[in-house]
């Protein structure tokens, strides 16, 4: 809806048209050309990787019960996870469910993931707080999910928009103090993709 | 923000005299902020990259009337609700409004430039809202009741020692806390504010016409937080803002990115539609957009200066300039500071108010080099100084110098004397009898000058 405004909006438009009507209209240039990686999943692989965050090689048929056996390898002090709401059943680790602010692990499913920038995409209908709460973010991905560009990803995004969605590309960080970087500042301090499928996809191998 | 441009002169000094820390602290990180701006250029075809993101914001903002309408439409339909503003009073009017008809007694608040610039946080604190600034720089700036310096890095200019003494004051921290120590005392502190605020107030690094999308960049994920948990969002986006389409924004995001940080993209990006609707979102109920002016249109009118509008506030250009460096922001006197502070204040405030803005810089080039939307921010210091030459703002001493310069070359006999005058007197002497020379010359050896003028020697025939 339309909010409080008075006059302004219909007194800034006038403004701006008349800024533009003098003006040379200048053309849109289309789409920045590039090819994004040949390999997009080693290629995700590699840039989430460099921004801090951790690539777990999961197989197709990896399930909750590996998750499970990672956590207690990983991070044996958490004992209770946050799951997102579309989490399928199956990709569950089988710990006590909790609120997203009290659990060591937020478990989500990601949308998809982006090579060139090392992003994976989350849609708020998988319930934010287990996104950005826990210390520790577990993200499921398929390989077959990770697009090159970003410009794709959005793109394919944009047929079916959430009322919001998040890039996570690692671990939340600041250099705020002293110039020293630090992680886990605000949201979670390690970020897991948890990718099934091939981390080296069959056209890059052969 | 109080407008002090006027003392920069005076505050530069001062700054530099008094403050020694701040030149060391705020040149050690624009020039570790540049080094991994370029090596990120690098990576990308950079010069492609800017001339496309050039066009692109070019584009917007040649048709921004339009996109403006489409980016309402758009965000109407999403459910979030769209406030106009004019100036700095009736944006702030608007956000007071919100939060009083809601209740709302405790705001968290992501890093936002244009905030600063309308004043927001008095009002609020005014109206009794307890306001959390929730940037790990911005929350050690309001303990300390500062403004920004830079707009990436806006507590750059403190020393991890003056933060620890700070946080051992307020948060009981040990004296000794590294940065890990302290910035987990402000997470708890912020977290808490987090859960408890009914009210998240962020900028918008972009708003995409096509879809009615808001993005945020960041790295500590405190705007997802903002966005996120709170029951109402308000984000106050400059009008300047819009993108075309979704497509535009990816290359945005990564450039933009690039610019600032040297990374291929900020750690988190917000793209928020509106607000939660579909089964499983715990988002915000309420999501308000407040497009604001403030000086923008001004700015959009002028012939030369829209440019500058193209600005995404990477903060490039005051990485790499070496007049920022010597002072920081807060010489500048207003929220924009460095280079772009010196060509977009004097559009969005006046001239006479931005004076001497335009003249605080060598036009060495630099910042046009780095800029990702490439604005000509060295001409358009020139045209601002030329402007303000026209319109008598200038310092009566430069006034005078070239009143002077100007009979002198109107009238050769005086200008031969003044010639045979200046030899005599010799390098350093010659410096400071110049009235716009003096203070340069002070710190320097000037080379002497020929004993037989240029016209002489083109009499004699050069050889």
């Amino acid at each position: 809806m339309i909010g409080r405004s008075g006059g302004a909006r219909d007194r800034i438009l006038r403004r701006v048209g008349a800024a533009t009507a003098a003006r040379e209209r200048r053309p849109h240039p289309g789409a920045l050309a590039g090819d994004g990686p040949d390999d997009v999943v080693a290629a995700f692989a590699d840039r989430f990787r460099r921004s801090g965050g951790e690539v777990v090689a999961a197989g197709m048929g990896w399930r909750g019960g590996e998750l499970l056996r990672w956590l207690r390898d990983q991070v044996p002090e958490v004992t209770a996870v946050a799951t997102a709401p579309d989490l399928p059943g199956e990709l569950r680790p089988d710990l006590p469910e909790v609120a997203a602010r009290e659990a060591g692990a937020g478990v989500s499913v990601g949308w998809g993931g982006v090579a060139e920038t090392g992003s994976l995409i989350l849609p708020s209908t998988g319930g934010r707080a287990v996104q950005l709460l826990p210390p520790l973010h577990i993200v499921w991905i398929s390989a077959d999910r990770i697009f090159a560009r970003l410009e794709h990803a959005l793109l394919s995004l944009a047929a079916d928009l959430p009322a919001a969605a998040g890039l996570h590309s690692g671990p939340s960080k600041s250099a705020d103090i002293g110039r020293t970087v630090v992680t886990g500042v605000h949201g979670p301090g390690r970020c897991v993709a948890f990718v099934r499928g091939a981390l080296r996809s069959p056209a890059a191998t052969e | 923000m109080r407008i002090e441009i006027g003392d920069y002169g005076a505050r530069a000094r001062q700054v530099i005299r008094e403050d020694p820390q701040v030149r060391e602290a705020v040149t050690g990180a624009t020039l570790a902020f540049d080094a991994k701006r370029r090596r990120s250029y690098d990576e990308i075809d950079s010069d492609a990259w800017r001339r496309w993101a050039e066009a692109v914001k070019s584009h917007a903002l040649t048709h921004l009337d339009r996109y403006l309408a489409e980016a309402e439409a758009r965000l109407i339909e999403n459910g979030a609700v769209v406030h106009w503003a004019a100036d700095a009073g009736e944006a702030r009017q608007i956000v007071m409004e919100l939060a009083a008809e809601n209740g709302v007694r405790r705001v968290v608040k992501g890093k936002s430039m244009v905030t600063e610039e309308i004043d927001l946080n008095p009002a609020l604190e005014g109206a009794g809202i307890e306001i959390f600034e929730t940037d790990l720089g911005e929350y050690i700036l309001q303990l300390l009741d500062e403004p920004p310096s830079h707009i990436l890095g806006p507590a750059i200019h403190r020393t991890l020692e003056q933060v620890r003494e700070l946080f051992a004051e307020r948060l009981e921290t040990p004296p000794d806390g590294n940065p890990d120590t302290l910035a987990r005392a402000a997470r708890k502190v912020l977290r808490d504010a987090f859960l408890s605020a009914e009210m998240g107030i962020t900028g918008g690094n972009f708003l995409v016409a096509e879809t009615g999308t808001v993005a945020l960049i960041e790295n500590e994920g405190n705007i997802r937080l903002t966005t996120s948990l709170p029951r109402i969002h308000v984000a106050i986006v400059g009008i300047e803002k819009l993108l075309p389409r979704m497509s535009d924004l990816a290359g945005f995001l990564q450039l933009t990115s690039r610019a600032a940080t040297g990374q291929p993209i900020g750690c988190f990006v917000s793209l928020i539609q509106g607000p939660a609707a579909r089964p499983g979102d715990d988002g915000p109920k309420e999501v308000h957009v407040v497009l604001v002016d403030n000086g923008r249109t001004d700015v959009l009118a002028h012939e030369h200066a829209w440019e500058a509008l193209r600005c995404v506030r990477c903060g490039a250009c005051l990485n790499v300039c070496p007049v920022y460096r010597q002072t920081g922001g807060h010489a500048y006197g207003w929220v924009y500071s460095g280079p772009i502070g010196s060509v977009l204040d004097p559009g969005l405030l006046g001239l006479r108010e931005a004076m001497p803005l335009p003249f605080a810089s060598s036009l060495c080039g630099a910042c046009f080099d780095a800029c990702p939307v490439r604005i000509p921010i060295p001409e358009l210091l020139l045209e601002w100084r030329r402007e303000a030459q026209e319109e008598g703002l200038t310092p009566w001493r430069e006034r005078a110098a070239l009143t002077t310069l100007a009979q002198m070359a109107t009238r050769p006999g005086l200008y031969r004397l003044a010639g045979r005058i200046g030899s005599r007197l010799g390098g350093s002497a010659l410096g400071r009898a110049l009235p716009m020379l003096g203070d340069w010359a002070r710190e320097r050896a000037l080379p002497k000058p020929s004993e037989r003028s240029f016209r002489e020697l083109w009499r004699e025939g050069i050889e």
